[in-house]
């Protein structure tokens, strides 16, 4: 289930937009929504917590007052024996005849009128007093529904009352003012203290208006329900008049009568208030719509939410407006990039902002052109590399040199010079095989000076005297473990012996290998001198030269010119820190000085393992193809 | 992944915590006032020990009528509260006795007396000894010493009584001729009291009255009747006499219309009604004076268990089945005093 819920939301599938928009909603919508959901939890939870507090507290106060109106009127009755003429009615059995039972019953009914019901009680509505079978009444409106013979059975004076006043509600006695005033009867026994004998009952019936009285003060508000009723549930006063004498059949699911609970109705929650009256028996109920409490913060998140989802919109919007301008660039980025990968060079992403996607663009835009410029420096590179290789291979088998060192062995032959014939023929056999048999690049040192001592010895067979050379060897190794790009010393030695005997009679080269420390590369340096005292250079030509190596070097334009060739193959091997130095004395003598790294075997196989390999198959195509042209 | 974890997460939370909000108890309890399990504790040991309290009650004397209803009036009293008493005095009005009873009740380990003390020195001691012994004593109809006892219950202010007697002789001899007291016990504090009053009303008011006499009747009816005959034979000029003790009236009543005397000595004082009705009817007494002793006895019964739960009377305090009382100090007043004439004296019945 839940792992393939994670195939369905795999973010890694979505477009970055999604994405974006998928983080955005995360960490900002979703706690936002959160936080408000809570503080406004909390806050209708503490509105709800306070009230539920402090409303039972009123209700205790309410009660109070309720308690202290009914004691009030509970005293009521005591007024009886204010009047010992009254009570002297009370105290009499027995009537001679019916005439002194009215005329008890006249002056009773008149004491009651006087002292009940145009006392200084407003709420009085009723007195009845049972004595003696004999019914003494007074009341302010017209009643029905009672059967005082009845009632006489019920609450006559044989009764002893254990409590000392009872409330008595409508229903249970069935009495009914017009218009169904709500009231309750109050009930006392009268006692003759004096005799130790009870004289009868009184009831007094109280409108419950003293009720409203004490509660209309204590809540105004039209949604707020507020109730008295019996423990039995029979509502006494409801601010709704018309529940009044109904029954709250709740009462008995109510988890507490004193203190507050919120409750689930019908048409939403309420929040309840209950306080039971001990003395009475009676439970004042407080209930009002949490929705009225919670009005103003109600409204609150009313607005919020409008807000909220306003600037949720927006805020969507605009980031939505922002996932594009990121995606739009990075869309065409690709495209480009598509059209690159497909060898178009010519692109160029417009992006105007400076931003991260603006340098990305401008990145992009550098490295298109970088790589366009490098692949022309290759491409310029490569050809170069084979012009100077052609070169080389060219010059290895000079047709000139080979023409003149054939006609030195011809007129050696016609000499009888049976050993130097030997000897050149073996030189330049060597030569060749140097030249043909190697294909690699680098060749050891000893080989390259081996081929420049058997370039120099035949040419001292053709110069005789006027060549003389010494090679000097001064390298700590031998010349075994040591290697050198292949031809480099020759097309130096043939420079030189090509100028020198053109203006002198005689020729010296002194040609030296050894180490020597660098300036530009600051390592030990191999370094092949190849000094002559030819005629030198003149400076204005030697920097002219210099200047057309350098350039040759680097522009690769192609010149027959064998100093530029070595340089620009060293410089192409080993970097610009290497490569061919000239020194010279106009009149005097020239050195060349070739300058390369240290470079041992181990060295070429690492770096040159590719290259050979390449240059190998490079051969063999190149075979191929003469085979084919063969 | 830890993304999709952690919200599938917050959802599942989310999404219980609306289950929980969701299917809610119908009724959430928010604040409470019941009274906790500490105040059910405290009202636990009343329940535990439903010992009924044993109150010892000490009237001067017994087998009189004004004593008897004050019996009833205990009983009524004990009936209701759901306590024992013991009444138990001695047969004539003699301190002694009385004592011996004291120390009676205390041997049978009640835990509160209430006498009517019929000399309140010699009492004193046995009374003090009682509340040493971790007893409350409380004194009715007749008081001792403070020392002696926790509070008094009077049945009515003394100096109210005191004038009130005088005023009743008064308005029956127009204010004018000689006069005797029929007392109780000469010692009884609370008569000397009434006595006392009598006196300075008499002195206020009546120059013309004189009193000639105070006989102590020892409520002996018999003593009391031979005293007053003694008296109309000494006192020829003879106005009235006032009985200071429910004794002495119907004595003298008797007297007087033995003697013939009828209308022309006034007979007033403190006595039942039913004592008195005949004497009120024929003319030989002409005012009774006196509360309800059945209320006493309901009273000091009342105001006696009230003691032993530790409350004290208090002024205006509303006795169910008494009334409002008044209390003065030490001194707890029942009410007022109900005269009895021969139009009402039928409406009472003790």
């Amino acid at each position: 289930m839940i792992s393939k819920l994670k195939h369905r939301i795999r973010l890694r599938g979505f477009r970055l937009s999604a994405k974006l928009m998928i983080t955005y909603v995360l960490l900002t919508v979703i706690p936002m929504w959160l936080l408000g959901y809570v503080s406004y939890r909390q806050y209708t939870k503490s509105i709800e917590e306070q009230i539920g507090e402090y409303m039972p507290r009123f209700l205790v106060q309410a009660n109070a007052n309720i308690k202290k109106h009914m004691d009030e009127l509970s005293s009521l009755p005591e007024l009886l024996f204010n009047s010992d003429d009254m009570i002297a009615i009370l105290r009499r059995d027995s009537y001679r005849s019916r005439a002194d039972l009215n005329r008890d019953q006249f002056e009773m009914n008149s004491y009651l009128a006087r002292t009940y019901l145009n006392g200084n009680n407003p709420d009085v509505i009723g007195v009845f007093l049972l004595s003696k079978n004999r019914l003494f009444q007074s009341t302010k409106l017209s009643y029905s529904g009672l059967d005082w013979h009845q009632a006489f059975t019920s609450y006559g004076q044989d009764l002893k009352l254990r409590t000392n006043v009872k409330v008595i509600l409508p229903r249970e006695i069935g009495l009914r003012f017009i218009d169904n005033v709500p009231y309750v009867l109050i009930m006392k026994q009268i006692e003759d203290v004096d005799n130790r004998k009870n004289l009868g009952t009184m009831f007094i019936a109280v409108r419950l208006s003293f009720i409203s009285t004490v509660l209309r003060d204590f809540e105004k508000s039209d949604k707020a329900d507020l109730w008295l009723m019996n423990r039995s549930g029979e509502i006494i006063y409801h601010t709704d008049p018309k529940k009044i004498g109904t029954f709250d059949d709740k009462i008995g699911e109510y988890p507490i009568l004193n203190g507050s609970f919120r409750e689930r109705g019908e048409d939403g929650p309420r929040l309840v208030s209950v306080n039971e009256s001990e003395d009475l028996g009676w439970v004042l109920v407080h209930s009002v719509p949490l929705e009225e409490l919670t009005e103003r913060a109600d409204f609150v998140r009313r607005v919020t939410v409008m807000v909220f989802v306003g600037v949720v919109v927006a805020s969507i919007l605009i980031f939505a407006l922002f996932s594009l301008r990121v995606t739009r660039p990075l869309k065409r980025l690709s495209r480009l990039m598509k059209h690159v990968e497909m060898g178009q060079f010519n692109v160029d992403l417009q992006v105007q902002s400076k931003d991260e996607i603006g340098a990305l663009a401008n990145s992009f835009n550098s490295m298109v052109a970088t790589i366009r410029e490098l692949i022309q420096r290759n491409y310029h590179i490569e050809i170069r590399q084979k012009e100077a290789e052609l070169y080389a291979l060219q010059s290895q088998i000079n047709p000139h040199f080979m023409y003149n060192t054939l006609e030195t062995i011809s007129m050696a032959v016609e000499e009888g010079e049976k050993e130097a014939v030997v000897e050149m023929v073996t030189l330049l056999g060597r030569m060749l095989r140097f030249s043909v048999g190697n294909k690699s690049k680098f060749v050891t040192i000893a080989q390259e000076v081996q081929h420049v001592r058997d370039y120099l010895t035949i040419q001292k067979f053709r110069f005789e005297d006027r060549l003389a050379f010494d090679i000097a060897y001064a390298l700590e190794a031998d010349g075994e473990s040591l290697y050198t790009p292949k031809f480099v010393l020759q097309p130096i030695v043939e420079n030189a012996i090509k100028y020198g005997l053109e203006a002198r009679k005689g020729l010296e080269l002194h040609i030296a290998v050894g180490e020597e420390f660098g300036a530009r590369s600051g390592k030990r340096d191999l370094v092949f001198r190849v000094r002559d005292n030819g005629p030198g250079i003149p400076a204005e030509r030697l920097e002219e030269l210099e200047r057309t190596i350098r350039e040759d070097a680097l522009a690769g334009r192609d010149s027959g010119f064998g100093l530029s060739n070595v340089n620009a193959r060293i410089v192409m091997l080993h970097g610009p820190d290497y490569g061919v130095q000239l020194h010279s004395i106009h009149g005097i003598g020239t050195e060349v000085a070739i300058r390369i790294p240290v470079t041992t075997a181990s060295e070429i196989e690492r770096s040159g393992h590719g290259e050979e390999r390449n240059a190998r198959e490079e051969t063999r195509n190149g075979n191929d193809s003469h085979l084919d042209s063969g | 992944m830890f993304r999709v974890t952690a919200v599938l997460l917050l959802l599942a939370a989310f999404v219980s915590a609306c289950q929980i909000g969701g299917h809610p108890a119908r009724y959430e309890v928010i604040y409470s006032m019941e009274k906790g399990t500490a105040s059910a504790q405290q009202t636990a040991p009343p329940a535990e020990t439903p010992r009924k309290y044993t109150i010892g009650i000490v009237p001067k004397l017994v087998e009189i009528p004004y004593f008897n209803l004050v019996e009833d009036g205990a009983a009524e009293a004990a009936e209701r509260l759901g306590v024992d008493i013991v009444y138990k005095g001695p047969t004539v009005a003699d301190s002694a006795q009385q004592i011996k009873i004291v120390q009676e009740l205390l041997d049978q380990g009640v835990d509160a007396i209430a006498v009517s003390a019929n000399d309140p020195e010699k009492l004193l001691p046995a009374l003090v000894k009682a509340r040493q012994q971790g007893i409350k004593v409380i004194t009715w109809d007749s008081d001792t010493y403070r020392e002696g006892r926790d509070f008094f219950v009077n049945m009515v202010d003394a100096e109210t009584l005191g004038r009130h007697l005088m005023d009743t002789l008064a308005w029956n001899t127009q204010e004018k001729g000689e006069f005797a007291i029929l007392t109780g016990q000469e010692k009884a504090a609370t008569l000397n009291e009434w006595i006392k009053w009598i006196k300075v009303q008499q002195e206020e008011f009546y120059p013309k009255m004189k009193l000639v006499k105070i006989a102590a009747t020892d409520d002996d009816p018999q003593k009391a009747y031979e005293l007053a005959k003694g008296l109309l034979a000494e006192y020829p000029n003879l106005a009235g006499i006032i009985g200071n003790s429910s004794v002495g009236p119907p004595a003298a009543a008797k007297a007087v219309k033995e003697a013939g005397l009828s209308g022309r000595v006034k007979v007033v004082g403190l006595s039942t009604p039913n004592m008195m009705a005949d004497y009120l009817r024929d003319g030989s007494a002409q005012i009774a004076t006196l509360w309800s002793p059945k209320k006493l006895g309901y009273l000091t019964v009342v105001l006696a268990v009230d003691a032993l739960e530790g409350k004290r009377p208090y002024d205006g305090q509303n006795i169910r089945n008494v009334g409002i009382i008044r209390v003065n100090g030490d001194v707890v007043i029942m009410g007022e005093p109900v005269d009895f004439t021969k139009e009402n004296v039928s409406q009472y019945d003790f």
